[in-house]
């Protein structure tokens, strides 16, 4: 079956303007203007139920009747700050398949009757953006983008905006703040960015994944029903997988959801490499549980509802793969380092609970663990859970408390026996800690 | 009642008022919720997590929009499955929230333990200790132990300067962002501000000068913890040992009210010691809010240069110490001989009861008394007693529908604190009009800004006036209206867009200020406000009318005692043989004043130190401070406001009330009264605005919303609860049941010469000779300059930091120039009390002189 | 002066906003891309433009990873060694690499060509391991790669007059 998204496997110069015109391209956007009002471009993606790919699995076509009509300005972002440990998927599309993101953005803005749509890319896609805004050019000269869009007298500016490197950014109101060139730190919410208020510039806002537009312009042309084919009931439409770690083939798998761990990994990945067993499934990156990689969890259909029914979630559904090897502690410390490292630091539990968490794991790298450590391992999580301002302290808690869940075997065994890892533990060092050596003078001018 | 709910803390039911924040709605019916970042100034941001509860509001049927009931018909409550933060609700009807569940008991311990694991445990040096939320917060709510490895903690630099007037500790730092909310969003100056991010989040500034604000130190007083520090108090005292005595901020017609921390001192004798100045609350007059310039411009008051004892010249004419009876003597002979032959003028610092005294002493003295107040560059309390601001107006409430005009006033260096309440009644949705002959810092946050020629200003109030007076006399009545309107009828219009905007307010504010006018032509320009606010009906209610820009703390309690502006022109003009100089630094602010004293048979002059003023004088008094001694000013809202004795007594100093009255006694007059208050009631028998008042009303208080300043201090900070008594207003004229309104028609004086002329201006942070005794902030005055604009620059043939010399009347000064495109053509601007030299009082002709032989001085 | 010699530049970049402030991360990289790092010169002539107190451009600054206070080598080599590169070798990468060039973790070679850092997951996990050369990629590396890579490098730092700078 030809692909819907990773379309360049297909067509390897399906990022030229005209060859993906040529193939079809922008035939949704052209629809969506000349045969729809914007309330039915709405209605065709919430028939189709198309639900974002960002990781939370929101209905797409509701978030886009939430905006209000009546407002005179309006904003559809692109939230392209993929930043997800595992997580590559936006980064083919923009690359490999830009115009079809373009063209998703334009319907999503045309639906929401927008004023100008920003494409938000993290700083380190420097030559993938640079590279985006001449696609964009092209579909401007061509009259897809801008004033007077495909004649209908609507105007529609579109931009990218450069990040500068923060994991945070990639959460919604956080990016809203990095746009307008505020502290890239989440917002209080209510208002949402929908509501007057609470978007960019505080005016209503629809904040879309890559992946997620890269579906609208397929469901314009081919109907919600013929999307509602792809996939399963609740969870329609095709999906692309991340395959990273222990894997024979690493990549970008498109697929439907409802196919199972099993198929993903051993069909169609290649399975783990060296004839190792596989042990350990992140189905999410770093910010979700990780699986033991028993029959059950393999056997196990991939979609939303049932990842979460297993004690996961399926997020943006980016695998990390670990193999029999794997020291599971060792891969939680450097997903607590990640969080750490991330943090913005706004919040108390988040900010204090990433930092003491990474304290903590360093101890064990450095093979001085306790029994105390677990039991902090065990609690400090749980005092995050929940009561942070954005989803990012919830993430920093699921590796710790999974594997803790998972393996507590390879815990006891960093309590019993102490192994050390000593590179993992001084990438850990806080390095405040690090530049004040051994001094207990503090960092920086002054010093008690 | 429509604008109230019902919510239930605790199981009982409470009303509070629709839409307000879930923590004061609590805060306000006596029950706290504990936080670090909410603050109820400012807006809440959710960052601390201290303030969680758990949360239940009335389910909603989706499909009738009516709340779901029970069986037994009561609405069905749907409580959040986490805990959420309080700060971050506004209540709706039906809310109900737990906040002593073991649930969220569990919750404060953990967000405690998370803040308390960074934080060092020095509380014992900490200054904050005693008055410090994180602790008492900790006492309350606190795990009994940390689970952490001390060890472990983020160390991070301990002492900091912010500037040079604010300290910052980042260990200490819990980073609830109050600090950087508040210079962002009170004030509007983003010179603070996080950097990293995560744990090693920290505040920083990197302004020129290092947190460039003039309200620094509010920072200190919302800092939950002991982070942010002053200068000033810094391991000054522990705040346990602190007595709280009220006052009031000597400086600007604001008013604030200020509350010394006082302690009996080893360094001072063992007589109670200003140790720190804080904010007192008062919701109309400075909320919680001051300006670093009351907050720190209090060291004058026991400068070591205080002069401590009467002087006298001898027949050498030297200045030699007396007793008191014989200067009381002395006075009283000279006065006697030169019968109305005298002159008196009293200083914006002197208290109402002063200035009652002087008039009392002046009155004896024969003829009709020559009072004029100073400094003289105001024109106008007539004009304020009619049309002043009504009664019980509070720049807190001016926002959507408000208009607030202001002219002629560099705002923020004249009146800080309401330059701060403007700015955030625009932020709130006020429109505010700022007019004056330059830009000034107002200017950003104006939804119309007009610029004009200083000797335009009348006509730019009269374009205002002029349409609503075009139509067919459909206008109210009273003195004046049929001059007025023929006269305007036919004017032309020039800023159609904001006479429009001013008509149409809903309520309108005009604060005026006299910058670039001379005093006849601001006595005109008060007019054309007056005539604007009357015809357009913005007088006699709160949130109207006009505010004067007073040029210090009591010049409205001076024009209430009898003494104005003019008649200090008039001294000029006539001069008196003998001057009786209340307090101020006449000759060493002007330099038609310093002449007028030089030519003088005889001075006398109460002062706190050997200012210019006294140098002249024959005979020097010594004041006390207003720290020393009771009293009350009025401000430029005419609320006249108590301040209480904080400081020991210096020297043989004496309350200038006390001085007069006892020369009053030499020259037949009653036995000198024993206390401030004993002459206020005398006030207030006999001066009719004040009739009513007396110490024990002006003392009144009650609970202020927002409870700032509670025992709790977590909530609001540490400014003070107060105590000391919220003032009284008087009403204006407008206010009558029947006013009386007079208008006529004002014109602009033929406009000025064609050459320069000097335009004195103002700067807060100013060499006067009190606040330039606060040696901690000498680096925050500007070197003297004169400013000029680029053409005229250009003619003169200067550049910026070159010597000038200024020719005015005969007199000359040496001052650095500085070029720049704000500054009006044909004007030097000269900021007034920036050196010892005097400068002038209100504006006249000057010649400049390139000094060509001297080297080049950087500005 | 940034404001004389990108006019242009600058002027593209505020027209994508409605507001001044919003342009503040693009003026970074162009004051980065300028004077190699943000110098406290840099700060305040991104801050005039965005109508900001230097401050806030600093407090911008130290937000984000891909902004430098301090001066770094010439090529800034950002290895990702998060979970998924290291599970495909990147920690060994990274040493191997340190050792290769004589740095500590972070550090900057003395002829101050290179400085070595580790760095979040750069969206390239499959073709770890990986790391970004002034914000350039260069995947599925390995040591051999790396030494001819920065043999190359150090020629090309060696040129007298470069015409373009690869930094950004």
């Amino acid at each position: 079956m030809a692909h819907i998204l990773l379309r360049d496997l297909d067509i390897p110069d399906i990022w030229q303007f005209d060859t993906y015109v040529a193939n079809g391209g922008y035939e949704g956007l052209k629809q969506a203007i000349g045969n729809h009002t914007p309330a039915e471009v709405i209605q065709i993606v919430l028939d189709a139920n198309l639900r974002g790919r960002g990781g939370a699995g929101f209905p797409t076509g509701r978030k886009w009747s939430f905006i209000p009509q009546n407002e005179a300005v309006k904003y559809v972002v692109v939230n392209a700050d993929e930043s997800e440990p595992g997580t590559f998927k936006d980064r083919q599309l923009l690359e490999k398949n830009p115009h079809q993101v373009i063209e998703g953005a334009m319907i999503a803005a045309y639906a929401i009757q927008a004023t100008a749509v920003y494409i938000y890319c993290r700083g380190e896609f420097w030559d993938l953006a640079h590279a985006l805004e001449e696609r964009i050019e092209e579909a401007r000269q061509a009259n897809l983008v801008g004033e007077n869009v495909l004649g209908s007298g609507w105007n529609c500016p579109m931009f990218v905006h450069l990040g500068a490197g923060a994991y945070i950014c990639g959460e919604e109101s956080a990016l809203l703040n990095s746009l307008q060139g505020l502290l890239g730190q989440p917002r209080v919410r209510p208002p949402f960015p929908a509501q007057k208020g609470g978007g960019l510039y505080y005016e209503p806002t629809v904040v879309n994944n890559v992946e997620t537009l890269a579906n609208v312009p397929w469901i314009l042309v081919n109907g919600a029903d013929a999307f509602k084919q792809i996939g399963t009931s609740e969870s329609p439409g095709p999906k692309i997988f991340c395959m990273s770690g222990h894997i024979a083939r690493p990549g970008n798998y498109e697929l439907p959801l409802g196919i199972t761990f099993r198929e993903l990994i051993f069909e169609h990945a290649g399975g783990i490499p060296n004839g190792k067993q596989l042990k350990g499934i992140l189905p999410s990156g770093a910010s979700g549980p990780v699986l033991r990689a028993t029959d059950e969890v393999l056997d196990s259909p991939l979609t939303y509802e049932s990842v979460a029914k297993l004690g996961s979630t399926l997020g943006s559904a980016s695998f990390i793969l670990m193999d029999e090897d794997t020291d599971m502690v060792w891969a939680a410390a450097k997903m607590a380092h990640f969080f750490k490292h991330e943090s913005c630091g706004k919040c108390t539990p988040c900010r204090e609970g990433t930092y003491w968490l990474e304290r903590i794991y360093e101890r064990m790298m450095r093979g001085e663990g306790t029994e105390h450590d677990l039991h902090l391992l065990n609690s400090v999580p749980r005092q995050m859970v929940g009561v942070v301002l954005c989803a990012l302290g919830d993430f920093a808690a699921n590796p710790v408390l999974s594997t803790l869940k998972n393996f507590p075997d390879e815990y006891e065994r960093y309590i019993r026996q102490r192994p050390v890892r000593e590179q993992t533990a001084d990438t850990l060092q806080d390095y405040a800690r690090k530049e004040a050596g051994e001094h207990p003078a503090a960092v920086g001018e002054g010093g008690l | 009642m429509t604008d109230t709910v019902t919510i239930t803390i605790d199981g009982q039911d409470f009303e509070v008022p629709k839409g307000m924040n879930l923590v004061d709605a609590a805060k306000l019916h006596g029950i706290g919720i504990p936080v670090f970042c909410y603050h109820p100034k400012l807006d809440p941001v959710g960052m601390c997590r201290m303030c969680l509860v758990e949360l239940g509001n009335v389910a909603i049927d989706r499909t009738t929009g009516a709340p779901e009931l029970d069986e037994q018909g009561n609405p069905v409550i749907r409580w959040f499955p986490k805990l959420q933060t309080a700060c971050t609700q506004t209540v709706s009807q039906g809310m109900v929230l737990r906040t002593t569940s073991d649930m969220v008991v569990e919750g404060r311990e953990n967000i405690l333990e998370f803040l308390l694991t960074s934080h060092p445990l020095d509380c014992p040096v900490c200054d904050k200790g005693g008055e410090c939320p994180l602790q008492n917060l900790t006492m309350a709510y606190g795990p009994g132990e940390s689970r952490f490895i001390y060890d472990d903690k983020i160390r991070l630099a301990k002492h900091v300067p912010l500037g040079k007037l604010i300290y910052l500790d980042r260990e200490r730092c819990i980073q609830c962002a109050r600090c950087t909310r508040f210079c962002d969003e009170i004030v509007g100056d983003d010179v603070l501000a996080f950097h990293e991010r995560g744990r090693r989040l920290q505040i920083v500034t990197i302004s020129d000068p290092p947190f460039d604000t003039k309200f620094s130190g509010n920072t200190t007083d919302i800092c939950p913890v002991g982070a942010l520090t002053t200068t000033d108090f810094r391991f000054g005292a522990r705040p346990w040992e602190l007595t709280e005595v009220s006052t009031i901020c000597p400086y600007c017609p604001v008013g604030c009210n200020l509350n010394a921390s006082t302690r009996m001192d080893r360094e001072f004798g063992g007589k109670a010691m200003i140790k720190r100045i804080m904010p007192r609350q008062n919701e109309r007059v400075n909320e919680i809010w001051i300006c670093d310039k009351g907050r720190f411009g209090h060291h004058h008051s026991r400068h070591e240069e205080r002069l401590l004892a009467p002087l006298m010249r001898n027949k050498s004419g030297e200045l030699v110490e007396v007793e008191w009876p014989a200067v009381y003597k002395a006075i009283a002979k000279q006065l006697k001989a030169h019968g109305d032959q005298a002159g008196f003028v009293g200083d914006s610092t002197l208290s109402n009861e002063d200035l009652w005294e002087l008039r009392r002493l002046a009155e004896l003295s024969g003829g009709s008394p020559r009072l004029g107040l100073w400094p003289a560059t105001m024109s106008g309390g007539d004009v304020v007693a009619q049309v002043g601001v009504g009664s019980e107006t509070r720049l807190q409430d001016l926002g959507p529908g408000s208009v607030i005009l202001v002219m002629a006033s560099d705002f923020e260096e004249e009146a800080p604190i309401w330059w701060l309440q403007v700015k955030q009644a625009a932020d709130r949705g006020a429109k505010v009009v700022v007019a004056n002959a330059r830009p000034t810092k107002l200017d950003r946050y104006a939804s119309a800004v007009i610029h004009y020629r200083y000797d335009e200003a009348v006509g730019v109030l009269n374009s205002f006036t002029a349409p609503l007076l075009s139509g067919d006399g459909q206008l109210g009545q009273g003195n004046g209206w049929g001059a007025l309107q023929s006269d305007l009828q036919n004017a032309e219009v020039t800023h159609a867009d904001t006479a429009n905007l001013l008509a149409s307010a809903e309520n309108l504010v005009i604060f005026l200020g006299s910058e670039g006018l001379t005093l006849e032509q601001h006595a005109e320009l008060m007019q054309a406000a007056a005539n604007l606010l009357i015809v357009s009906g913005h007088v006699g209610r709160p949130n109207n009318g006009l505010i004067p820009v007073w040029p210090g703390a009591n010049v409205q309690g001076a024009w209430d005692m009898g003494f104005s502006a003019e008649a200090t022109a008039d001294l000029l003009a006539n001069p008196p043989a003998l001057w009786v100089i209340g307090g101020a630094d006449v000759a060493g602010e002007d330099i038609r004043m310093a002449t007028a004293l030089e030519q003088a048979e005889f001075v006398v002059v109460t002062a706190q130190f050997m200012t210019p003023t006294a140098a002249h004088a024959d005979i020097v008094l010594p004041r006390q401070s207003f720290a020393e001694r009771a009293g009350t000013y009025t401000n430029g809202l005419r609320r006249v406001q108590r301040f209480y004795p904080a400081q020991g007594p210096i020297g043989d100093a004496l309350p200038d009330w006390k001085i007069f009255a006892h020369v009053s006694a030499q020259m037949g007059g009653p036995r000198p009264p024993v206390a401030a208050g004993t002459i206020f009631r005398d006030i207030a028998q006999r001066v009719e605005r004040y009739i009513g008042m007396d110490y024990t009303r002006l003392a009144w208080f009650e609970p202020q919303f927002p409870d700032v300043g509670g025992d709790d201090l977590y909530y609001g900070g540490t400014a003070y609860s107060n105590y000391g008594g919220l003032g009284l207003q008087w009403p204006a004229e407008a206010e009558a049941e029947q006013p009386q309104f007079s208008v006529r028609p004002v014109r602009t004086a033929a406009p000025q010469t064609d050459g320069l002329t000097l335009v004195p201006v103002w700067v807060l942070f100013d060499r006067g000779h009190l606040f330039e005794k606060s040696e901690l902030m000498h680096h925050r005055m500007p070197q003297p300059y004169a400013a000029f604009n680029p053409d005229d620059a250009a003619r003169l043939g200067l550049t910026d930091g070159d010597r000038v010399t200024l020719a005015v009347e005969g007199h000359e000064l040496t001052v650095t120039a500085q070029v720049g495109d704000d500054n009006p053509a044909g004007a030097v601007l000269l900021p007034r009390r920036l050196s010892g030299d005097a400068t002038l009082s209100t504006p006249a002709a000057c010649t400049v002189q390139k000094i060509e032989s001297m080297q080049k001085v950087e500005g | 002066m940034l404001a004389e010699k990108y006019a242009d530049r600058i002027q593209k970049i505020f027209a994508k906003y409605p507001d001044r402030r919003s342009g503040i991360m693009d003026l970074l990289y162009l004051a980065q891309e300028e004077y190699g790092w943000l110098t406290e010169q840099a700060l305040e002539e991104v801050a005039a433009l965005c109508d900001v107190d230097p401050t806030q451009a600093h407090s911008i600054a130290g937000f984000y990873t891909m902004y430098s206070e301090k001066p770094k080598g010439k090529y800034w080599l950002q290895v990702c060694t998060d979970l998924p590169c290291a599970l495909r070798g990147a920690d060994d990468f990274y040493a191997a690499l340190c050792e290769f060039l004589g740095v500590e973790d972070g550090g900057t070679t003395e002829d101050g060509l290179f400085t070595v850092e580790q760095v979040m997951c750069l969206a390239a996990c499959d073709k770890a391991p990986m790391l970004q050369c002034n914000f350039h990629y260069h995947e599925n590396l390995d040591m051999e790669k790396m030494k001819a890579q920065i043999e190359q490098w150090r020629a090309e730092a060696a040129q007298p007059e470069q015409p373009e700078d690869e930094r950004p």
